[in-house]
């Protein structure tokens, strides 16, 4: 089962991100030294003694969260969370500290955002399952406080090294998914859709990023050939915002669409966008703009109207 | 490599095959300079399709060849500019200003009739 876990979660590789190095650094910044390994070597059987009655303390935090229930919903996610959290205690409390630890760290971290498990709700049943951790130790130690404190704070040292892998495997991940995300927004590049012969419109919605904007250009201009278009609408109703560099970018799309021999006609320029760009100082006064894409359309007609046979048999006005 | 000029009804056309040095360029400047004024013609059709790089210097010469031209009293299109080229070229803010362009070489004579017209209606 344990080799299953480690097929699937392969591509994330611990290996690549920690190096046994890292590992001891952050043992080194967590302040974990020999007499702390000691001191836990004294509470193991104390914590694996109740390793249940700690399991269910984090289970239980969350059972309080709606935000939790995507987790325990899922009977199948759930039972690999509680196998993985007894694993860690044990894990934690058996004091060797190695990649293994580090790759069942990743599991776990890997389990909660596929779960949907906010950190901050993570930390608060982390912490209530170390409360439940603490309570039987100081129990245990009821006589000599000091040293039952000291022997549990060495055990929370190694607890707050495990939160930062803990944390930094779903950081990771969540930036593995908005990676992800990204290109596929990306990929949903813009189209340019031919209305008539020679006429092309570029219906261009979201944020426009300088990356964007060049991956605009070239598209447009190879649509400009593929369909032999003569005037291009480019519509930016749905556009929010427009910064100055994108600004000149798309001045400069206008230009090179103009060495092609095609005219560029901007439409939708929100009354918001309007004013930005005037505020900023962009020179606008060479692209032919045109406030709706209707009107965007008509006088595309026009510039296009007289190849067009249907126009041409208008009688001419006297 | 020289570039050959076709005559076409009261048109020029020079077809650019390959990549030009400057001597080339000039030399083309030259001849169509000359060939205005020789065959009477209304118009000049410069294809750069076959070109996948534009420097200053060819921009420039270009610029000089549809001014020159119009003092003979032809005017100027300039077709086939790539997409690479065109994005090339702007970034370069090498932009042609004040000088026709189209798609290609049909595109362009259509235009070159609707300049014509349009600088006949001028006078």
């Amino acid at each position: 089962m344990a080799d299953q876990a480690t097929d699937a979660e392969a591509p994330f590789g611990p290996a690549g991100l920690f190096g046994p190095a890292d590992l001891e650094r952050r043992l080194r910044s967590g302040g974990v030294g020999p007499e702390d390994r000691a001191g836990i070597g004294e509470i193991k059987d104390e914590v694996l003694k109740h390793l249940d009655e700690h399991v269910a303390a984090f289970f239980e935090h969350l059972a309080s969260f709606p935000e939790a229930q995507a987790l325990l919903r899922r009977p199948d996610l759930m039972e690999e969370a509680r196998r993985l959290e007894r694993d860690h205690l044990v894990a934690m409390a058996s004091g060797t500290y190695d990649r293994d630890y580090v790759e069942q760290r990743f599991r776990l971290g890997r389990l909660y955002n596929r779960a949907q498990l906010d950190v901050a709700l993570f930390m608060g049943a982390f912490h209530a399952q170390m409360s439940s951790i603490g309570r039987r130790i100081m129990q245990r130690y009821a006589k000599d406080a000091v040293g039952g404190f000291a022997r549990f704070s060495a055990f929370k040292k190694i607890a707050f090294v495990d939160l930062g892998i803990v944390v930094d495997a779903m950081m990771t991940e969540r930036e593995g998914t908005i990676r992800r995300q990204q290109q596929a927004i990306l990929e949903l590049s813009t189209p340019a859709l031919q209305v008539r012969e020679r006429l092309l419109i570029l219906p261009i919605i979201g944020l426009l990023d300088t990356f964007r904007a060049k991956q605009l250009t070239d598209g447009l201009l190879k649509a400009i050939r593929a369909h032999r278009a003569k005037v291009v609408v480019m519509d930016l109703t749905g556009v929010s915002t427009v910064d100055s560099k994108v600004a000149n970018h798309l001045i400069q799309t206008v230009a090179a669409a103009r060495l092609m021999g095609a005219t560029v006609i901007v439409t939708g320029l929100s009354s918001d966008v309007a004013q930005s760009l005037v505020t900023l100082g962009v020179d606008l006064s060479r692209l032919n703009t045109i406030g709706d894409l209707q009107g965007g359309i008509e006088e595309a007609e026009r510039i296009l109207g007289p190849a067009s046979p249907r126009i041409e048999r208008r009688p001419a006005v006297g | 490599m020289s570039v050959p000029i076709l005559k076409q009804g009261d048109v020029l056309i020079a077809s650019i095959q390959s990549a030009l040095t400057d001597r080339d360029l000039l030399q083309l400047k030259d001849e169509l300079a000359e060939k205005v004024g020789r065959l009477r013609s209304r118009g000049v059709v410069i294809d750069v399709t076959a070109l996948d790089v534009m420097d200053s210097f060819a921009t420039r010469t270009i610029r000089s060849i549809a001014a020159a031209t119009r003092l003979r009293g032809a005017e100027t299109v300039v077709v086939g500019i790539q997409p690479e080229v065109a994005i090339a070229l702007v970034e370069l803010g090498l932009t042609l200003d004040g000088i026709a362009t189209a798609l290609d070489l049909e595109e362009g004579l259509d235009v070159l009739v609707e300049v014509m017209e349009a600088r006949r209606r001028d006078r």
